[in-house]
């Protein structure tokens, strides 16, 4: 053979290859398409709910008979607070680690499918209990209100399924480290084995709450449950689960966003040492939903208070390290002064657009957070709907509309469609009503709590209260900005369909950044999971063993099942 | 002595002064919520 053939050969080979590992394998496709269309049936019913609450907070619209206030808020938050995200993330994550890492084997792909059925099987247990009624006790399932067995063996299934799906996920990646040996890893496959790790660890609190505490006493083997004990439990997985609905949209953030630009990212080991910060810092923080419990020692909440403010480090180096990238960006362009840069990103692009309003959001977001975690502060929002307002900004618009805006390329990436001129259009169009209705929405809700209107109920002149009055037009303004939402999820389930099924057949990219030429190479150990795993387990061990261990040694009788509804 | 012209491609100036704005940001929304709770508590 020729040396020119012999380049010929190499040159085909290389771009075959290329080709194979740019475009997720149709196989792996369409678990991941199996996943988000769930997630995305999940948003639509779930708007409706949200839709529903609103209006009734307003005062001025009441529920049919057949359904409660309580049922709708429980279908809100257990479909867009678990389901939503949980089989959005599946689906992003199978098709980012197939893109990244290469295509599932049978096996690998296999494994994928039983955790997306076993967590649809999951699904749809726990809906039939909340729509027969059986299970009004919000997403959070606080104990003493007692829902059916059947509901919280339901969510067991969908996280046993979600783990079978990041098993598929940590496999194919573990095969690219053994087929790749001393190489530094594709940033999307490890950090989509970060946020897995992180998600395993915290749903060991949940699991435990649910199959030793819940299951036994909603059958009646049990009389009575633990309730602070079966809450801390909830907590240890309930804030960790903020970052594993936060961390896929830092992804889309740090991995897709350079690439739609035009740049690069600005640091692979800085995105790394990020991750694995939010990996050691994201579960031994739950006591910071717990401040007002009687039965946890002071000393503990503090320690968690400070272990919840390490949080700021990470997210401030993701702030830095995403501003870098979009100025350096805009430079190259010709931008020039201190902001010029901002103005040469790429507004029209729905690919951008999107997560970057969602990013703006997650700043007075974060900012809303510390102030709930601020052991004194707390005091002055907890159980108001400040809370409401501030996990709308950054979970329903920091990582939904991420989410949302990454649909908008990856469905027709997946099934050979392309993202149309007029759907990217309708897609901004989706992006600015969005903003504007949580900008209404939220701010009436922050403005409504610290003037001490509480979260969760539904409407109530409290026997016509001075205090409550006030509330009133902020819970019209609500209903308001909801309403603005509800169009905004109208026009995305028409462009998911459009997407899905009827827009032109094509190429549509999945963008995935390169790293800038002159940032430095990452440390091995940034890499090193045991490392990490250790030190995230040894602060976990440290920051909740004594309180669990005092509230189980001083437990008092606990409590018999409550069905207030 | 040549005077070096540093390629305005490198400057992050912009990525400072935004981290700053964040951090800024979470400082006054701190600062407001401390001063209502010290009026109330």
């Amino acid at each position: 053979m020729t040396t020119a053939t012999k380049e010929t050969t190499q040159s085909t080979i290389t771009t075959s290859v290329k080709e194979k590992i740019e475009k997720v394998d149709r196989r792996d496709a369409k678990l991941a398409l199996a996943h988000i269309y769930v997630a995305f049936i999940a948003l639509f019913l779930g708007g409706i709910a949200g839709l529903l609450q609103v209006l009734v907070r307003s005062g001025s619209f009441d529920l049919p008979s057949f359904i409660n206030y309580y049922q709708v808020l429980t279908v809100h938050g257990v479909l867009l607070g678990l389901v939503l995200t949980t089989f959005f993330i599946m689906g992003f994550q199978a098709a980012g680690v197939s893109r990244s890492c290469g295509t599932f084997t049978d096996k690998q792909r296999a494994i994928g499918w039983a955790g997306f059925w076993v967590s649809t099987v999951g699904l749809v247990a726990a809906a039939a209990m909340i729509l027969t009624n059986e299970a009004s006790v919000l997403y959070t399932f606080y104990a003493p209100l007692q829902a059916h067995w059947i509901y919280y063996l339901g969510l067991a299934l969908v996280i046993v399924g979600s783990w079978l799906s990041s098993l598929a996920q940590v496999m194919r990646f573990n095969q690219w480290r053994k087929e790749h040996k001393g190489q530094t890893t594709p940033l999307l496959g490890f950090m989509v084995v970060v946020n897995n790790f992180l998600w395993f660890v915290a749903t060991l609190g949940v699991a435990v709450e649910v199959l030793v505490q819940l299951i036994p006493w909603s059958l009646g083997l049990v009389e009575r449950v633990d309730v602070l004990l079966s809450r801390t439990l909830f907590w240890y997985f309930g804030h960790a689960l903020v970052y594993f609905w936060l961390l896929p949209a830092y992804m889309i953030w740090y991995v897709v966003i350079p690439k739609v630009i035009g740049g690069k990212i600005f640091s692979d080991a800085l995105a790394k040492l990020s991750f694995m910060l939010f990996l050691i810092l994201s579960v031994p923080v739950g006591l910071h939903h717990q401040f007002t419990e009687p039965g946890i020692d002071p000393l503990w909440k503090f320690i968690q208070t400070i272990l919840t403010m390490f949080v700021v480090v990470p997210s401030l180096m993701t702030a830095f390290s995403l501003f870098a990238t979009f100025e350096l960006r805009g430079r190259e362009l010709g931008g020039k002064g201190i902001f010029g840069w901002f103005k040469k990103l790429p507004w029209n692009d729905s690919r951008f657009l999107l997560p970057f309003i969602a990013m703006v959001a997650f700043i007075p977001g974060g900012a809303t957070g510390i102030v709930n975690a601020s052991y004194q502060l707390n005091e002055l929002v907890h159980n108001t709907i400040w809370v409401t307002g501030h996990f709308h900004l950054t979970v329903a618009t920091g990582v939904a509309l991420t989410y949302i805006g990454a649909a908008f390329w990856l469905i027709p990436h997946l099934n050979g469609r392309k993202l149309t001129k007029r759907a990217n259009s309708m897609a901004n169009c989706v992006g600015i009503l969005w903003a504007i209705g949580m900008a209404i929405m939220s701010g009436a809700m922050h403005v409504a709590g610290l003037l001490g209107a509480p979260r969760r109920s539904a409407y109530s002149t409290y026997g016509g209260s001075e205090q409550a009055t006030e509330w009133i037009s902020y819970q019209v303004a609500q209903a308001i900005g909801g309403s603005i939402l509800f169009i905004a999820i109208l026009i995305i389930t028409a462009l998911i369909i459009y997407v899905s099924f009827f827009a032109p057949k094509g190429e549509e990219e999945f963008p995935i950044g390169e790293v800038a030429a002159g940032s430095a190479p990452t440390p091995a150990i940034l890499e090193n999971f045991k490392v990490w795993g250790v030190i995230m387990i040894a602060v976990i061990i440290f920051a909740y063993t004594i309180p669990i261990f005092d509230i189980i040694n001083n437990s008092p009788l606990g409590s018999v099942g409550y069905k207030l509804w | 002595m040549t005077k070096q012209k540093k390629s305005s491609d490198d400057n992050l100036k912009g990525t400072l002064f935004a981290t700053f704005g964040v951090g800024l940001v979470i400082i006054i929304v701190w600062v407001y919520c401390f001063d209502l709770f010290i009026g109330r508590f």
